[in-house]
């Protein structure tokens, strides 16, 4: 028997992380040589521009955070990423469309303007049934996405439950399609939610628009996280999940009804990517059949970047993701166009630089 | 005689967990070492360790004087150490005689090219590990159930498969975790019998994690006890069985009173057996 | 039991309830119709189809849904009473269905409202069939009356036939008699016959040398498709099939392989105009290299992750393409034209018949590959990785390297296919690499048999070759390729044609290996 060449210890595994954390360096530097260039030297944008770019990631990112959520936490169960979630939050964005829709048929005159309709008459009501049905659609979809097509195979290899999602993100996403046509629809929301309107804040010189619906989808994804975040960490349901997550059988054991929780936890992760969708309709404005595509691809991204399993992470990377994608292509002085290569590149380096994401990966260890 | 394998002062820590806390074992070439201890008590960590699926925090594991903690587990597999697992892992949709022939791989060279343009080399090393597999099937019993596909052969079948896709590699040490498991006392004394010629036939040194204690002190030249991760004793099995601390480990510590009986009884079930 | 019975009904009568209805809303009843009408002859592409057609349509649903709910297996005395309590009812829950969404929609139209501003595909024509041109109440019961008979009817033949043994095992006899014959020795010596074999591989030769002369230039377009696809699902095989590792964006490989030939041959933007040969070796070599730099970072990684990132690299590679940074390199969003075609000795072949024969040729070059990887040392590590990749590694296989491996030669064939596909069209664009590809690659390489060379065939000739003939459904292609995944998932994993493991221990006996040596 010939000796190894190789019996440095631990070797390859450090040497593996040290390419990692070169190759992290490397970029890192390269990056920020970039960045430096174009806002420091070249100054094309104002301060009020980059206030402007921070403030839509912002919003951008919370909506990211909240669809990041469900994969996460589908992650963090089954192991699988459920390609459709993307799909439900788009379903969600069309239940606030047709709601809203539904509502401006309605007639409510008032004294003052006889021509009133229901969404104007009433929009707090309007915008909280909107959210009501956006997510009730979406929480249903969740749960009949798993009890149809994932629970079945609840002991199939996880390639099959992966073909299993991209089925069903191919089916939800055509369904979608032929049923209310490929156009884009314009949600028109109550004119108190108008997109032009907002505050106005002076920003070195120049007017920067805080729009309402900005502020309106930012507060409220940052309640639903953390309403999120107090269901995991302090209800039965979510000690239920947690163990889960960590492991079945035990958790089983222990009596935990298994099938129960995962079903719970699909609807509660399609309930959260119902309301990024409704806010999606309600800030950007349009809403087809592929609205769920690329989020649901770039949430999922967000996840990973965040740590996979880890919920704080996918809030943190969801954010994150959102605001580099809207200052992105300023900042490193690259055509707008091309923002969507932004976040997958991000997807790539993180998974080059830093695998188990920046809070790390909060999954239960695989049993050998 | 010398060593086959030996761990110094190997720590595994799992978050706060110490797994596996300074673990010395010696295992010197072509004896049977089992390693025993309560549930939990780090056993198969400590393969895991060895076979290279967990880095040891601390300590050195050393295979024929040549250190191999960190190293991949398919170089470790390659240097030659193979094993089985306490739930059987045979590649089910696999027929039993390619289970065999995938535990050849590391013995053979032809790549991806060979196979496509049908070197000589590929298709000699074809026919050795064909042969070689037929060999391995009929020298653990199995000889006509090859083309069968590994998940449909009977679990004592399976078993069996395991420790012959272990063997296919050639390994100098050969890791059994449990390989009695869910086995009758019929099938258990084969297994016994069949590891024991393992040793004896093929000169394999031969490492394992084991419940049955009747197979353990049958079996073993050396006995290592850990508990809760810590190596609480080790030596012949005669030595294992009158040490208080191993008796303490399994009853806990209030059975002091109980041991002389549970000694006694044992002792009579001996006698009646013999 | 009988209150059982009715529940399954019930519950089947819903779930074809809501097909229905989901039908009637894509629009896809009166499609349903065209392709009976099809089916018996009548060519209907254009106007809507007789009524005739669309009541047949309806009934084979009905009767669906009663089969479906009928019992089995067959227990208890009373079964008549249960078969058809179940049917009906699952006949009439899923007519009611249709029957409320008729009259809805029938009332709106008689009302001169326009559903289309929200539901496009609901088009008066449609609505006026679904109530068999009646007035909606009329109409609606028609519907239900149809749909309860249909169920009933379905579920009692369905009984009589698997309750009546005279039927059942003639059935059976006839089927084991051609299974019989099929497996018989005289039959599987004639098979196994060397001059057979070799005469049937003639007859093979000279099908695919006559063929593309005789079949004119539209079944040569449709069957280049195929050809193309087949690579694509031998390629995609490789990683996905054998070594486990799905890879969403596939289509990123073929489109590498497409436009790197693209921009070597063709006169814009670039004006290289290298030789065919040269090309199509470049491309491939740089499709192969992308699948290397993408593998490398991640598959020591989780598996799946190898997922989304094709799928990202797909989309970079489409937005890049499509973007105006990339415009004075690859042409933008416009495409590169006048592409190269083949070239023998400096003469061109690109008229269709050749290149169907230069597609046939590659093919069987991709064929002969993946059939000698398939069961090699290199194919059963990929094999062992797929199915316990942990376990394969405690058996001395490197399973980063052999990921790779994998990987680097799926996209290495799928830059063929990509550099076959620029040079027939001899153009290429952003549009020809949509991730459509990826999605119609995935579900053929499934729907045949994920893993089994003829498998592969089969799927691309069901899934590129048979819509080319049922050119009705194109809209819904990719709705029934969903839910062919997951129903295929769920029922068949393994596909139509599952892949079968060699029989190395008898075959070494029956014919041992000295002799070949």
């Amino acid at each position: 028997m010939d000796k190894p060449t190789s019996t440095s210890t631990q070797g390859r595994l450090r040497l593996e992380r040290y390419l990692r954390t070169f190759a992290g360096i490397v970029i890192g530097v390269f990056l920020l040589w970039r960045v430096y260039n174009v806002i420091v030297l070249q100054q094309n944008f104002g301060a009020d521009t980059w206030v402007r770019f921070g403030l839509s990631g912002l919003i951008l990112g919370g909506m990211y955070a909240l669809i990041a959520i469900g994969y996460t936490l589908v992650y963090g169960i089954m192991f699988m990423i459920n390609f459709a979630h993307g799909e439900v939050m788009m379903l969600g964005a069309f239940g606030g469309f047709f709601t809203f829709e539904a509502l401006r048929f309605i007639p409510a005159p008032t004294l003052s303007n006889p021509e009133y309709n229901f969404l104007n008459a009433h929009p707090f009501i309007s915008v909280l049934l909107a959210f009501l049905v956006g997510i009730s659609i979406s929480a249903m979809a969740g749960y009949f996405l798993e009890k149809i097509a994932y629970r079945p195979l609840r002991r199939a290899p996880r390639l099959i439950l992966l073909i299993t999602a991209i089925g069903a993100s191919i089916f939800l996403q055509n369904l979608a399609m032929l049923l209310f046509g490929p156009q884009r629809k314009n949600v028109v929301n109550p004119d108190i939610l108008d997109r032009g309107a907002g505050w106005i804040v002076n920003v070195s010189g120049n007017d920067v628009l805080i729009s309402y619906t900005g502020i309106f989808s930012l507060v409220l994804s940052t309640l639903l996280m953390i309403g999120l975040y107090i269901l995991v960490q302090r209800t039965k349901l979510g000690r239920a999940m947690r163990a889960v997550a960590l492991d079945k059988n035990t958790a089983s054991l222990m009596g935990v009804d298994v099938d129960n929780v995962i079903s719970k936890t699909f609807i509660i992760s399609g309930a959260l990517a119902g309301a990024a969708g409704v806010m999606w309709g309600i800030h950007m404005g349009l809403v087809n059949h592929y609205t769920g595509f690329l989020p649901g691809i770039k949430a999922f991204t967000a996840a990973v970047m965040g740590g996979i399993g880890n919920i704080p992470g996918a809030m943190l990377g969801g954010m994150l993701l959102g605001v580099i994608e809207a200052i992105g292509p300023a900042a490193l002085g690259i055509d707008f166009q091309l923002k969507d290569v932004i976040a997958f590149s991000i997807l790539v380096l993180v998974l080059i630089v830093r695998p188990s994401g920046i809070l790390g990966e909060k999954l239960s260890e695989e049993k050998l | 005689m010398s060593t086959c394998i030996e761990t110094k002062q190997v720590s595994k820590i799992f978050g706060g967990l110490t797994a596996v806390n300074s673990v010395d074992v010696v295992v010197p070439e072509n004896i049977i070492a089992s390693i025993i201890g309560p549930n939990g008590a780090g056993k198969t960590t400590l393969f895991n360790c060895i076979s290279g699926y967990y880095i040891p925090e601390h300590g050195q594991i050393e295979f024929y004087g040549m250190p191999i903690q960190g190293q991949p587990t398919y170089r470790v597999a390659a240097l030659g150490i193979a094993r089985t697992y306490q739930n059987i892992r045979l590649f089910g949709d696999m027929t039993a005689i390619e289970n065999v022939m995938v535990g050849q791989y590391p013995r053979f060279k032809a790549g991806w090219v060979d196979a496509v343009l049908s070197t000589r080399r590929e298709r000699e090393e074809e026919k050795q590990a064909i042969e070689e597999g037929r060999r391995l099937l009929k020298f653990v019993g199995l000889e006509g159930l090859g083309d069968n596909l590994a998940r449909n052969l009977p679990y004592g079948a399976q078993r069996r498969l395991e420790i012959a896709r272990a063997l296919a590699n050639k390994p100098r040490l050969l890791l059994l975790d449990e390989p009695t498991a869910g086995m009758n006392p019929q099938e258990t004394g084969k297994m016994t019998h069949f590891i024991r010629n393992l040793r004896d036939e093929l000169g394999i040194t031969i490492l394992l994690i084991e419940h049955d204690m009747r197979v353990v002190m049958d079996i073993s030249d050396q006995i290592t006890v850990l508990d809760y991760g810590t190596k609480i004793a080790e030596g012949k099995p005669k030595s294992i069985q009158s040490n208080q601390r191993v008796i303490e480990a399994y009853l806990g510590p209030d059975v002091t009173s109980l041991t002389k009986k549970y000694q006694l009884r044992k002792k009579q079930r001996y006698d009646a057996k013999s | 039991m009988r209150s059982s019975a009715v529940d399954k009904g019930l519950r089947t009568g819903v779930v074809f309830g809501i097909v229905i209805v989901t039908m009637f809303l894509i629009g896809f009843t009166v499609t349903g119709a065209g392709l009976v009408g099809k089916i018996f002859g009548v060519q209907s592409s254009y106007s809507t189809p007789p009524l005739v057609f669309f009541s047949i349509f309806m009934i084979l649903v009905g009767a669906w849904a009663g089969v479906t709910a009928s019992p089995r297996p067959l227990l208890e005395a009373d079964t008549w009473n249960r078969a058809l309590l179940a049917g009906g009812s699952s006949g009439a829950v899923s007519g009611l269905f249709s029957a409320i969404i008729g009259f809805l929609f029938g009332e709106l139209n008689s009302n001169r409202i326009d559903p289309r501003t929200y539901l496009p595909s609901v088009s008066p024509e449609s609505i006026k069939m679904f109530l068999f041109d009646q007035t909606p109440f009329i109409g609606s019961l028609l519907m239900f009356a149809l749909m309860t008979g249909s169920g009933l009817a379905a579920a009692a033949l369905s009984f009589y036939l698997r309750n009546n043994g005279a039927v059942r095992s003639s059935l059976r006899k006839a089927s084991e008699s051609v299974w019989d014959s099929i497996r018989s020795e005289r039959v599987s010596n004639i098979i196994q016959n060397k001059y057979t074999r070799y005469a049937s591989l003639l007859a093979f030769a000279a099908i695919l040398i006559i063929l593309p002369r005789t079949w004119g230039g539209y079944w040569n377009y449709v069957f280049g498709t195929v050809g193309i696809y087949i690579i694509l699902g031998l390629g995609l095989n490789i990683i996905t099939g054998w070594a486990g590792q799905l890879v969403i964006g596939y289509v990123a490989f073929f489109a590498v392989g497409a436009y790197t030939f693209a921009l070597l041959t063709a006169p814009e933007p670039h004006h290289l105009m290298m030789n065919f040969w040269v090309a199509l070796g470049l491309g491939v070599l740089a499709a192969a290299i992308s699948g290397l730099l993408i593998g490398l970072p991640i598959l020591n990684l989780r598996g799946d992750y190898l997922a989304i990132v094709t799928l990202g690299f797909a989309e970079i590679i489409r937005i890049l393409l499509k973007s105006d940074l990339m415009t004075p390199y690859t042409a933008g969003p416009r495409g590169i034209r006048d592409i190269a075609g083949p070239t023998i000795l400096g003469k061109s072949f690109i008229s269709d018949v050749d290149f169907m024969y230069l597609i046939i040729i590659a093919v069987l070059v991709v064929t002969f590959l993946a059939n000698r990887l398939q069961n090699s040392r290199t194919g059963k590590a990929w094999y062992a990785i797929n199915l316990d990749e942990t376990v394969a590694r405690a058996t001395g296989i490197n399973a980063f390297a052999s990921k790779l491996l994998a990987l680097s030669l799926s996209a290495a064939v799928a830059g063929l296919a990509g550099v076959l596909f620029a040079s027939r069209n001899q153009f290429t664009g952003p549009d020809d690499h949509a991730l459509m590809v990826s999605i119609n690659v995935i579900c053929l390489v499934i729907v045949g048999g994920i893993g089994n060379i003829p498998g592969i065939f089969l799927g691309a000739f069901a899934l590129k070759g048979l819509p080319e003939i049922l050119r009705e459904t194109e809209n819904y292609r990719l709705l029934i390729f969903g839910v062919l995944l997951i129903v295929m998932m769920r029922l068949r994993p393994e596909g139509f044609l599952p892949a079968k493991r060699p029989e190395l221990e008898k075959a070494s006996v029956q014919n041992p290996l000295g002799k070949e040596a």
